[in-house]
């Protein structure tokens, strides 16, 4: 579903990526863990073009993205992406934030979005807000109103990009919840977090990295259980120790 | 010696007339300048945050070209500079059709448009960028996205930013008596020939000025909370958005 | 809002309470400043413009210079200063009432209207109102502009006339001369009104000043005065008695020839009634 084939990137002359392969096949779940500025969160970001590549190559769903007739905003209609600060328009209510792109991309009749729309809010566990703002949501309900809009797309592939960061503590299971329920449906899913937890359970592989590369990844049990490079050692320690 | 204030100036004669007069010119001016300020500067303000190089370099020359050169300097390059690289039949059509109104709504439009640009600018700018990336992530384009989530958004934000230019549109119109537009500037001047009678009709334009941009600032100010974004004042002191 | 309002009608309650109150003379105020201050123009050849060298010069000037700044001196008892500052139509007298300046030396009319205001001078120059327009235009003179694009200066009285007898013609009123003739050069009017010799200079100051021509009769009478504050006798009486001398000694016709003679800045031959209306001003000593 995704592959990394010798993948570099920099920033001006900060090499961020250094040569990453990788794979995730469909129904995989993916978790990607590592300290901070070690490149998950830009790794992610190269899946559906928010940054673009130096060399190597990125494919997609059977495409790749360096096709000069690729088209990033086909792309994203298959690929959705739940960020850390959730990004909901302020200005539109619930409803209207979910069937926005549905309408506007797919041309969806609005019944029709609305439909959706209210099925996935039911899904997400909150069909009471659809008219509300997102200012008058919290942190949590607001984040499910966002994994929402995506999955509004129908897309084969989800991007988590530490969607819980941002949560005070007694939100972020509500959120994982529906990414777990997300799992079990069968959704091909990258997700860049520091829940462990999430991982153990729900995770088919870990990915850790650290420096632009990936150090290691295994099985979550595995990894977990008998992690093999010296920096996943020393990560695990400093994050399982609270 | 002391100077005699003789406010009956102002209604006797046609001194009343005149002032309703100026007082319509100027309207018609600044709506009119206001339209294309406005339309200018919205398109390149937001094409100034694209990342499109080309596009924003051409922006940025328009704005930097335009907002740096007095507005007196372009109220005569419009009417006196332009016209003479027209056909001369045309010319001809505009000087019979109130060739100085035209030239003072370019000068204007394009002056502010400029003005108008940055502040738009600043709008976005002031907007979160994941918001965008947020947009065309669920498979918006570019212009979508700029379309239905951003410039919506920094619509709202740069309220009390245009008011203020909306007003200096107003004010900065009267510099276009300079070019013979028969405006409320122009009418105060004028009654202040006929009666000789200066602080009297300096007076009335300066209060219907006064008044006219009080208005306008009211509305404004009505159009914000009308619009206001819900939650977007506390969020702002929370600092999230 | 209420309390803008309050703010709005205490200034206008203010604004008509107020009596511009000036304990002293203009006499007085010379004498304790040492300067003598008036107001002319920068572009109103040949009466009071700045000239090729950058000077400011010009006929007014002149008159102030050699006829009244000496009478002052010596009225006083004291050497006088003299300090030029620019006026317009629209500014003049604002800047006379303000006491930013004594007197107003350039090209200003005496009227009626404006006597009510300000005091004058006798008249020290008569013309009247003609058009300048580009040579074999049909516009002969005041009968033949209707419907016509016509440009004048903003706060003239040639503008005040043509509205009223000629409502049709298209009145262009712009702030300044240079202005006036740009849009006159250009086409965007067909004729530009002024007094007479103010249109002779112009011409004459032109860069081909044979595509120009002036025409039509003169349509208003403009007898050009000084102007000053009103109810001030012992100041008008120096400047009135200044002008006289200069006319009676002759002074005055050896400037007109510097200015206005053959090889004068605009070549304008003073007509014989002109004179003797001049000199039968000149009251007996």
């Amino acid at each position: 579903m995704i592959e990394f084939r010798d993948v570099d990137k920099w920033f001006g002359s900060l090499h961020v990526l250094k040569r990453i392969n990788l794979k995730v096949s469909g129904g995989e779940v993916v978790v990607v863990c590592g300290p901070s500025g070690s490149g998950k969160s830009t790794l992610i970001r190269c899946v559906n073009r928010l940054e673009s590549i130096q060399s190597g190559e990125i494919i997609v769903d059977g495409q790749s993205l360096l096709d000069p007739k690729f088209d990033p905003s086909k792309l994203r209609t298959d690929v959705g992406m739940v960020f850390q600060s959730f990004n909901l328009y302020p200005h539109m209510t619930v409803l209207q934030n979910i069937t926005l792109a549905p309408t506007k991309v797919k041309g969806l009749a609005a019944g029709e979005a609305e439909k959706v729309a209210k099925e996935l809010l039911d899904r997400v566990g909150i069909p009471d807000k659809a008219g509300v703002y997102p200012a008058n949501l919290s942190g949590g309900q607001q984040q499910r109103v966002a994994i929402a809009r995506a999955l509004a797309m129908k897309p084969k592939i989800m991007l988590f990009d530490e969607p819980t960061s941002a949560l005070d503590p007694e939100m972020i299971n509500e959120v994982l919840e529906v990414m777990t329920d997300l799992a079990h449906d069968g959704m091909t899913m990258v997700v860049v977090t520091h829940e462990m937890g999430f991982a153990r359970r729900v995770a088919h592989r870990v990915v850790f990295m650290d420096e632009g590369q990936i150090i290691e990844e295994g099985k979550p049990e595995t990894f977990f259980g008998a992690p093999q490079s010296p920096r996943a050692q020393q990560f695990l320690g400093k994050i399982l120790s609270h | 010696m002391t100077y005699n204030f003789d406010w009956s100036v102002l209604w006797r004669g046609q001194s009343g007339l005149w002032l309703l007069q100026g007082l319509v010119t100027t309207i018609e001016i600044s709506v009119v300048a206001w339209v294309v300020a406005f339309t200018l500067g919205i398109f390149s303000g937001a094409v100034r945050t694209v990342s499109i190089t080309p596009l924003r370099w051409l922006a940025s020359f328009y704005v930097e070209f335009f907002r740096n050169v007095p507005l007196l300097v372009w109220m005569f390059f419009w009417y006196f500079a332009v016209p003479p690289l027209l056909p001369q039949p045309l010319q001809d059509w505009l000087f019979d059709h109130g060739a100085e109104f035209w030239a003072g709504v370019v000068a204007l439009g394009v002056y502010h448009g400029a003005r108008f640009s940055e502040v738009m600018r600043s709008g976005i700018q002031s907007i979160p960028k994941t918001l965008f990336e947020a947009a065309v992530s669920t498979g918006l384009t570019m212009a979508q996205a700029y379309r239905l989530i951003i410039i919506p958004i920094a619509l709202r934000l740069i309220i009390p930013p245009a008011t203020n230019e909306s007003l200096n549109l107003i004010k900065n119109s009267s510099v276009a008596l300079t070019i013979g537009v028969a405006e409320l500037t122009f009418q105060t001047r004028q009654i202040e020939t006929y009666t000789a009678k200066a602080f009297e009709a300096l007076t009335a334009g300066t209060l219907i000025y006064l008044v006219l941009c009080l208005a306008i600032a009211t509305t404004m100010s009505q159009l914000e909370k009308r619009f206001a974004i819900p939650g977007m004042i506390t969020k702002r002191q929370t600092g999230e958005f | 809002m209420k309390r803008l309002l309050l703010l709005l009608a205490t200034f206008i309650s203010v604004a008509g309470s107020i009596t511009v109150a000036r304990a002293e003379t203009t006499l007085e105020k010379i004498s304790q400043t040492g300067i003598f201050t008036i107001g002319t123009r920068t572009g109103s050849p040949p009466f009071a413009y700045v000239n090729k060298n950058n000077e400011w010069v010009g006929f007014s000037i002149d008159l102030v210079e050699t006829s009244i700044l000496p009478l002052i001196s010596k009225k006083l008892n004291k050497q006088i200063k003299l300090e030029k500052k620019e006026s317009a139509p629209n500014t003049r007298i604002p800047l006379l009432t303000s006491n930013a300046v004594d007197l107003i030396a350039e090209t200003m009319s005496d009227t009626q209207s404006r006597r009510e205001q300000v005091d004058f001078s006798l008249t020290f120059f008569a013309t009247g109102a003609q058009f300048l327009v580009k040579r074999g235009t049909p516009i002969k003179g005041i009968q033949t502009i209707a419907g016509k694009r016509i440009a004048a200066q903003q706060g003239s009285t040639n503008a005040k006339i043509i509205r009223e007898r000629v409502p049709t013609a298209k009145l262009l009123e712009f702030p300044d001369q240079p202005a006036a003739f740009q849009a006159l050069a250009q086409g965007q009017v067909q004729a530009y009104t002024n007094d007479g010799i103010q249109l002779a200079g112009l011409k004459a100051k032109a860069p081909k000043p044979d595509e120009w021509a002036i025409v039509g009769e003169f349509f208003s009478y403009e007898p050009y005065g000084m102007a000053m504050r009103k109810n001030d006798s012992d100041f008008r009486q120096v400047v009135n008695v200044g002008l006289m001398e200069a006319i009676e000694s002759g002074k005055y016709f050896e400037l007109y020839e510097k200015w206005f003679g053959p090889k004068g800045e605009v070549p304008y031959p003073l007509a014989p009634e002109t004179k003797r209306f001049l000199q039968m001003q000149v009251v007996p000593k």
